[in-house]
């Protein structure tokens, strides 16, 4: 008695209570942020790994096998890569992709910046104008390209009618072996500049004011604010819109396939859409997927060169 | 911590009162609302599972029960559509059994098939475009049904025409079973012709190329009025060149035989409507023309197409009908092809039993009557021919040029080898730049003959293989 007395006159813990159990690691665990993360997570990683990892890991597999779907598959070791530089079809499509790639990028990357700096200087009603302009991007290709046939028709077809009205006599577009790619660009310009857009919108909205006023008492130019505050302040934006339209144009598919069939001749056949004949049109799955990963490997490059260049070029402090 | 910090949710404040060693003020709490962060957690982790768990089941039990009747059939409108119903009640009547089908715009038909094969989901019975049997049979994806026709007393395949039985055909052995077959004959614009003062021609005696060229061309004289219209295609080609007397592979199937002089005769003849003299309507696109869109304006004289195409003519606005393929310098020899039923390798046992009673019964007489009375197409049975009736007027031609009673109109089976896609493929890619005047004819087919002839020996290795 005396001894509880004088335990409870030093604030000891009673001797009845007994003293919260120590946690393990894995009580720890679960009751960190981590855990939290991890499970928030999971499901778009059980997505990433059965939808992407997986089938990357399995076209690696399948890239070494000789297989055409039906037939057990033998082992063909490295064969279908090196059938890869034989064959004129496949040095053409990556040909066509990259034309598409280099020449659709950089304009529609021009599109959406000069139309994001239209809009961003005090256009009233920007919203409606905003919502216009992201109509095409919102529009699923397969309905867009059926509608550009329609434009694309080379008699009556509303854009050579338009170039009619001054004076120019328009190509056969989607049936000419030199103006046919360059249909499926100024298509997918009009289609995806919306993308870009949103994105500079957003950049120039987070540049602040005072810089330009800053370089309006420094006497700058609008050519000189525009090229010394808001490229460089912008670059990330650009950097942003570079990289995911330059690995969406190496996959460019659906408006070739419908557009042109990858005609005339091959002229339009685009990298993937080779890949989808080689694997589901001539059962050849084993070179489809070697196809595959050398485009993922190009992709993989050009992606990896453009975020070296991001070091020197994108600017992410005022 | 900054003053300007934004405020953390109400579920990840640290709940007053309660000792959580090494948590601090990450510590779960309840929310105003009650709701704590393990709470909310326990509830997240649960409904992912309960998401997973009805995923995996609701694929795994994915599927009619065994004992259903199930079919693949390709079907692109609602006029199709129910026409496969009309199947499916034809199929549970006479079988007693549940009839599931699986229909697939016909253009992704192939690729879903293949998948479904590949996985082990497909149909006990699957539809197949006569041009894709030898791909399929050659790489063992459908199964010989002789041992099931020998077996079997009540089914006699005598009824059925001898092209589709050839159609269905692959190394002397039957994989299918046909449901329809026709050859390609030509439609004509009654009205046009009349209004230029031109004899309708006869549904007996095809008209020579010479003839047809010319009424082409003279039916083209007048502004936006054309005189033939065909898909710049090997399948809209091909007629002409058995017409020539060519093929596009040599007798052996060994090479090609494009470079052949009946071929290119052939292929000259058609291109030369095209760029030359403009009997045609131009293309303007290689992958929605559409021949049949451009007859059905009214302005174009002729049109080559199956009967397959009769049930959509019929929506002319104007008078028409058919008569037999021009006749060339090997005579009326247009492509003849149809389409089967075939069993895929995966199906055994009492499943075999069931895919065959189902296979008797989607091409039996009463199941053909009801294809051919909605107009789809000539029925591969002679027993189902009656019910294929007018209009047009000379519809029996169809009948009469499959049972050889045109003296001089015949027909050509499909000749395909078992790579068929990738030649159709090369062909499609080459030869319409000739169509366009991009390329004369002797230099399409001098760029693609040398790949012509690797796609000829590897169809070689795959009969070897298929027959070892």
């Amino acid at each position: 008695m005396a001894l509880e007395a004088h335990s409870a006159a030093r604030g000891a813990i009673p001797r009845t209570a007994k003293p919260p159990p120590h946690p393990g690691r894995w009580q720890r665990w679960k009751r960190s942020e981590a855990f939290a993360a991890w499970l928030f997570l999971l499901p778009s990683l059980v997505g990433f790994l059965v939808f992407t990892a997986g089938p990357v890991l399995a076209a690696a597999v399948i890239s070494l096998l000789d297989w055409n779907l039906f037939s057990p598959p033998s082992f063909a070791g490295l064969g279908n890569f090196a059938r890869l530089g034989s064959d004129p079809t496949f040095w053409t499509a990556l040909g066509n992709t990259a034309y598409f790639t280099f020449v659709s990028v950089p304009l529609t990357l021009l599109v959406s910046l000069g139309t994001a700096l239209l809009l961003n200087h005090g256009l009233r009603r920007m919203a409606i104008f905003r919502s216009l302009l992201l109509l095409p991007y919102a529009t699923i290709t397969v309905a867009v390209a059926f509608v550009w046939i329609w434009l694309y028709i080379p008699h009556d077809g509303l854009v050579n009618s338009v170039l009619g009205l001054v004076g120019i006599h328009g190509p056969a577009w989607l049936v000419s072996e030199g103006w046919a790619m360059p249909a499926l660009i100024l298509m997918s310009v009009w289609k995806s500049f919306g993308f870009g857009m949103v994105i500079f919108l957003a950049g120039l909205a987070a540049i602040p004011q005072q810089l330009y006023e800053a370089a309006r008492v420094d006497g700058a130019t609008p050519w000189q604010s525009f090229r010394k505050v808001t490229l460089p302040l912008l670059s990330p934006s650009v950097f942003f819109t570079v990289v995911t339209s330059v690995i969406g144009s190496f996959q460019v598919f659906d408006q070739a396939l419908i557009m042109t069939d990858g005609g005339p001749g091959a002229r339009t056949t685009t990298l993937v859409m080779y890949i989808y004949q080689t694997g589901f049109e001539n059962y050849d799955q084993g070179y489809a997927a070697a196809q595959s990963l050398v485009l993922f490997a190009f992709v993989a490059v050009i992606t990896g060169l453009q975020f070296l260049a991001q070091r020197r070029l994108v600017h992410y402090d005022v | 911590m900054s003053s300007t910090q934004p405020a953390r949710p109400a579920w990840l404040s640290p709940r007053p009162g309660r000792h959580s060693p090494g948590l601090g003020r990450h510590s779960p709490g309840p929310s105003p609302a009650g709701l704590s962060r393990r709470a909310l957690l326990r509830g997240g982790a649960a409904a992912l599972g309960a998401v997973a768990a009805g995923g995996a089941l609701g694929g795994c039990s994915a599927g009619p029960p065994p004992g259903t009747a199930t079919w693949s059939m390709w079907s692109s409108s609602p006029q199709e559509q129910a026409v496969w119903d009309d199947f499916g009640r034809y199929v549970e009547r006479r079988m007693k059994v549940r009839s599931v089908s699986t229909l697939t715009p016909s253009e992704g038909y192939p690729t879903k098939l293949d998948l479904q094969l590949v996985s082990g989901t497909a149909s006990i019975v699957t539809a197949l475009n006569g041009w894709l049997i030898p791909t399929y049979a050659s790489r063992g994806a459908h199964r010989p049904l002789d041992d099931l026709i020998a077996d079997d007393p009540d089914f006699d395949l005598s009824d059925f025409y001898p092209a589709i039985r050839s159609i269905s055909s692959f190394g002397h052995k039957t994989y299918a079973i046909g449901f329809d077959v026709a050859p390609t004959v030509l439609y004509y614009n009654r009205t046009l012709l009349e209004k230029n003062g031109i004899d309708p021609p006869s549904p007996t005696e095809p008209m020579s190329w010479e003839h047809f060229s010319e009424l082409a061309v003279e039916l083209s004289r007048k502004p936006d009025q054309y005189g033939f219209t065909c898909a710049p295609a090997i399948d809209d080609l091909v007629s002409w060149i058995y017409s020539a007397g060519g093929n596009v592979m040599n007798e052996a199937q060994d090479a090609g035989a494009l470079h052949e002089p009946e071929a290119l005769e052939a292929i000259g003849f058609v291109v030369d409507l095209f760029v030359k003299k403009k009997a045609a309507p131009p293309i303007s696109n290689l992958v929605t023309e559409d021949a049949l869109a451009n007859f059905l304006q009214g302005n174009v004289a002729f049109m080559q197409n199956g009967p397959w195409q009769v049930v959509n003519v019929r929506k002319a606005p104007f008078e028409w009908d058919i008569v037999p393929f021009p006749a060339g310098p090997a005579g009326s020899r247009p492509r003849v092809s149809g389409s089967s039923f075939a069993i895929p390798s995966g199906v055994g046992g009492d499943e075999l039993k069931l895919a065959w009673r189902l296979l008797k019964t989607l091409t039996s007489t009463g199941a053909l009557n009801i294809y051919a009375r909605a107009g789809r197409n000539n029925p591969a049975r002679r027993s189902a021919g009656s019910a294929f009736t007018p209009p047009p007027r000379n519809l029996g031609i169809v009948q009469d040029i499959l049972a050889g009673r045109l003296p001089h109109a015949g027909g050509h089976p499909f000749d395909v080898t078992t790579n068929w896609n990738r030649v159709r493929q090369l062909l499609g890619q080459d030869l319409p730049r000739a169509f366009l005047g991009q390329v004369s004819v002797a230099d399409a087919v001098g760029g693609l003959t040398t790949r012509l002839d690797v796609l000829m020996r590897q169809h070689q290795d795959a009969l070897r293989q298929a027959g070892g």
